[in-house]
């Protein structure tokens, strides 16, 4: 069963703001990436997952329920660390963390001591003046401490130094492998091709893509870009029998796409040439989204055309 | 390892989310609650101290003397005119009786027993005369009556017949004490000119002269009794005269006497000249004669009027009204009833109120940390219920602290018309108040995604209601109409502090019990509303 259902969401703001038919499942388990652009409706869709937000029209469920009519129920099942981290009117992080704990009716808080060893974060400082870095992390204690099954970040990393936001992400893999179901939106495509298992993409209240990151991970295409010392090599190499994606004659330079079975065969065939350098030019999820809208576009002025 | 999760509880109420609002709000309400309690210690007990009102103090009892005065006045002339028509009527009979009995007062062997017949029956047609008088007043003034028995005294008491009010001269020195009513008539039996004697001018001018001193004996006499001056301090209840009060202005036999006597003669002397100058107009044909008797009366009456006025009488009617209010005014009362209660012991509770209700609701949407209580499963309801409770019990537990205050105070306070339950009711009105100004605020903490615009509708209306009771109060009736300004009263029908009837509280009317109930309405409905608003609408969190 899938744990997360979006059914034609829409909340429309009006002037063409909101998030429009949104169908996405997330499976139990599954680790979902949900990027988009500033503004594009992530945190609205996630707001209507926790039924903050009441749909225009169709629904979001978790584990079945409607979120908006049961937004009780289906929170106890949930971890949430909000986009905007502001904490209760609290002094410090202990007496945060104690109150959630009392609202979940938690008794027993050596997860919670687990985490915070982990994440070395210090809860007794002021909430005032946490840093963003320490806030996040509270935050993070926070959702995960009850345990939940389904976890949902908005925009977790946003605003941490790269160091802590690779323990950050370490953390959310490892609740990910204990077999919890994440939810978490992004606009960076690196962080969420190196954590999720899918990773939808969400453009002007639109999703316009899912994609599995596996297998852009195992494209059975791969492709290269050569460079020769000279332009006898080159042109000796552009008359063979590989196709060609781009061409770049004045630095004797050359971009080929293999079956990714073949790059045996390529590298042997190398061995003949003088070659500057050659490097894998990687197919990533960017890449892959950016083709998506460029192909969306043509497709819409194309209608338009016509 | 998995942790213990206890199932959440489908209650209404969320002591976590209670305990939150505690730790959030309960500075600010420790804060607000001890410098409610002070101000109030502070208001009571210096205002309560007497050092307040003495200037008004001093107009009251200027006004009750001269009413005191006016009263005991009206008396004095009434005692003279009774005493000198007692006599009057007494030598009438007296001379009549000497006319038919002519042949037995001539002979000196029956003279004396036809004199002491004579005597009597003058002395006994004074009395009926008197009770005939007191029937003409009222009809419910027959002999038996207090009334009647006291214009018999009032007309017997200058003849004095065989020595019966001897006892009321106790007070009098004995060269003082008037000779026999019977002493000048037996001098002028035994001389034979009786008839000349009590025709003359003579008889009548020893007649007013004795009713004046008498006049002034009796009234001193009278109004030394316990009785009567129990019946001179009910007649001015009205002007807050108490027992007390009366005793402090040190009415004495003399001073009564000084007053009765003076009283009688300036009476009497003005009556004489005013009639001399009716006899005059008589006399050059001015007014008829069947007009004289009509007329004379009309001044017999101006001069009563005019010797008798009272201070509040002397004056035009709106400023004795006004004089009279500010006697009648009770300070205390004014002070912690309708000045600290209804407006200053508001001005923290509601700032308190206007910032906890956008802290509860509004302020944690608009920061988003309200996300953090409501996906801990808490309903929605229950977070409205909570903090409702919340607010609601911050504000009762203020004004149980204050009516504690308040009580406490009171024991030192001497001599205030405030009593523990008025107190109390009034700490219950405050509180209704703020109950229905929070519902005010709490709903558009619930309406309202931003801090500034609830604190805007909720806060501005707050603030609002609590001016526009500042400036109706000065229009209002609590305020003494020489200082007071009609045209301010219109606020007090704009705001709803004005259904905290503190006057009707005061005065121990029921007419706040309704207003009290109409501001319990209006709270609980904000609550409602709010709580159904929050309960449905998108939140940005």
């Amino acid at each position: 069963m899938s744990v997360i259902k979006l059914d034609k969401l829409t909340k429309d703001y009006g002037g063409g703001r909101g998030i429009f038919d949104l169908d996405l499942t997330v499976e139990q388990g599954e680790m979902m990436g949900y990027v988009g652009t500033n503004g594009s409706g992530k945190t609205t869709t996630i707001r209507n997952i926790l039924g903050f937000l009441k749909p225009t029209r169709g629904a979001a469920y978790v584990n079945g329920l409607s979120s908006w009519e049961h937004s009780s129920e289906i929170a106890a099942e949930i971890g949430y660390v909000p986009g905007e981290i502001a904490f209760p009117d609290l002094k410090t992080g202990v007496e945060f963390l104690k109150c959630q704990a009392e609202f979940l009716g938690l008794k027993n808080m050596n997860y919670a001591d687990e985490l915070i060893a982990r994440l070395q974060l210090d809860p007794r400082a002021n909430l005032k003046r946490m840093s963003k870095g320490m806030k996040q992390k509270t935050a993070l204690v926070a959702a995960l401490m009850n345990d939940a099954p389904v976890i949902i970040l908005d925009e977790p990393t946003t605003g941490l130094d790269p160091l802590m936001r690779a323990t950050f992400l370490d953390i959310i893999k490892e609740e990910h492998k204990k077999g919890k179901t994440i939810f978490m939106s992004s606009h960076s495509f690196e962080e969420l091709e190196s954590t999720c298992d899918r990773v939808a993409m969400v453009n002007d209240g639109h999703i316009v893509d899912v994609c599995d990151v596996a297998r852009i991970k195992n494209r059975p295409e791969k492709e290269f870009k050569i460079e020769f010392h000279s332009r006898r090599d080159y042109l000796r190499f552009i008359g063979g029998a590989y196709e060609i994606i781009r061409n770049q004659e004045q630095y004797n330079q050359v971009t080929v796409k293999i079956p990714a079975a073949d790059a045996a065969a390529l590298l042997r065939s190398l061995r003949a040439y003088d070659v500057k350098f050659i490097s894998e030019l990687p197919y990533t999820l960017e890449r892959h989204f950016k083709k998506v809208l460029i192909e969306k576009k043509e497709k819409e002025t194309h209608e338009k055309r016509n | 390892m998995k942790n213990e999760i206890k199932k959440h509880n489908d209650g209404l109420f969320s002591k976590a989310l209670f305990k939150q609002s505690c730790k959030a709000n309960g500075t600010m309400w420790a804060i607000v609650t001890v410098a409610v309690c002070f101000m109030l210690a502070c208001v009571m007990l210096i205002s309560g101290s007497g050092a307040i009102g003495e200037i008004k103090n001093s107009m009251q009892d200027s006004i009750i003397t001269e009413e005191i005065d006016s009263q005991l006045q009206t008396r004095s002339i009434n005692y003279y005119r009774y005493g000198e028509e007692g006599m009057r009527k007494f030598d009438e009979t007296f001379l009549k009786n000497v006319a038919e009995n002519q042949a037995a007062f001539a002979n000196p062997s029956t003279a004396e027993s036809a004199f002491t017949a004579a005597y009597a029956a003058a002395a006994q047609s004074v009395q009926a005369h008197a009770q005939k008088k007191a029937l003409e007043i009222n009809e419910a003034y027959t002999a038996e009556s207090a009334e009647s028995k006291e214009i018999v005294a009032a007309m017997t008491f200058p003849i004095n017949p065989n020595g019966i009010f001897n006892a009321m001269y106790a007070n009098e020195a004995e060269s003082d004490k008037p000779e026999d009513y019977a002493a000048p008539l037996l001098t002028h039996a035994a001389a034979g000119d009786l008839t000349a004697y009590l025709t003359g001018d003579e008889r009548a001018a020893y007649r007013s002269d004795r009713a004046e001193y008498c006049a002034a004996v009796f009234l001193a006499f009278n109004m030394t009794q316990e009785d009567n001056v129990e019946k001179i301090v009910n007649a001015l209840s009205s002007f807050g005269v108490t027992k007390e009060k009366y005793d402090s202005f040190n009415y004495t036999y003399a001073t009564i006497k000084r007053l009765g006597y003076t009283t009688a003669i300036d009476y009497r002397g003005q009556l004489a000249y005013e009639k001399e100058q009716l006899d005059k107009r008589l006399t050059a044909g001015e007014i008829a004669a069947d007009e004289y008797e009509a007329l004379f009366l009309q001044k017999m009456q101006e001069v009563t009027g005019d010797i008798t006025e009272s201070l509040l009488a002397s004056l035009p009617q709106e400023v004795a009204d006004a004089l009279k209010e500010i006697g009648e005014m009770d300070l205390y009362t004014l002070i912690v009833g309708s000045i600290f209660y209804k407006l200053a012991g508001l001005l923290l509770p509601i700032i308190f109120t206007i910032m906890a209700a956008n802290n509860l609701i509004a302020g944690q949407v608009d920061s988003g940390s309200m996300a953090y209580v409501l996906s801990t499963s808490t309903k929605r309801k229950t977070v409205a219920f909570t903090q409702g409770v919340f607010l609601t019990g911050s504000l009762l537990s203020m004004f149980i602290l204050t009516s504690i205050t308040g009580c406490v105070c009171l024991c030192f306070v001497e001599n205030v018309s405030l009593t523990y339950g008025k107190l109390l009711l009034l700490n219950l009105g405050a509180f209704l108040v703020l109950f229905a100004l929070s519902g005010l605020c709490f709903f558009a903490s619930c309406f309202f995604d931003r801090s500034k615009r609830s604190m805007a509708l909720g806060g501005g209306l707050s603030i609002y209601a609590l001016v526009a009771a500042m400036l109706g109060l000065f229009g209002s009736d609590v305020i003494p109409s020489v200082i007071r300004l009609e045209s301010l009263n219109g606020f007090n029908y704009t705001t709803i502090i004005t259904l905290f009837d503190v006057i009707s509280i005061m005065d121990g009317t029921s007419a706040f019990l309704w207003k009290f109930a109409v501001l319990a309405v209006l709270g609980v409905g904000g609550y409602i509303a709010g709580a159904i608003r929050f309960n449905k609408k998108d939140l940005p969190l």
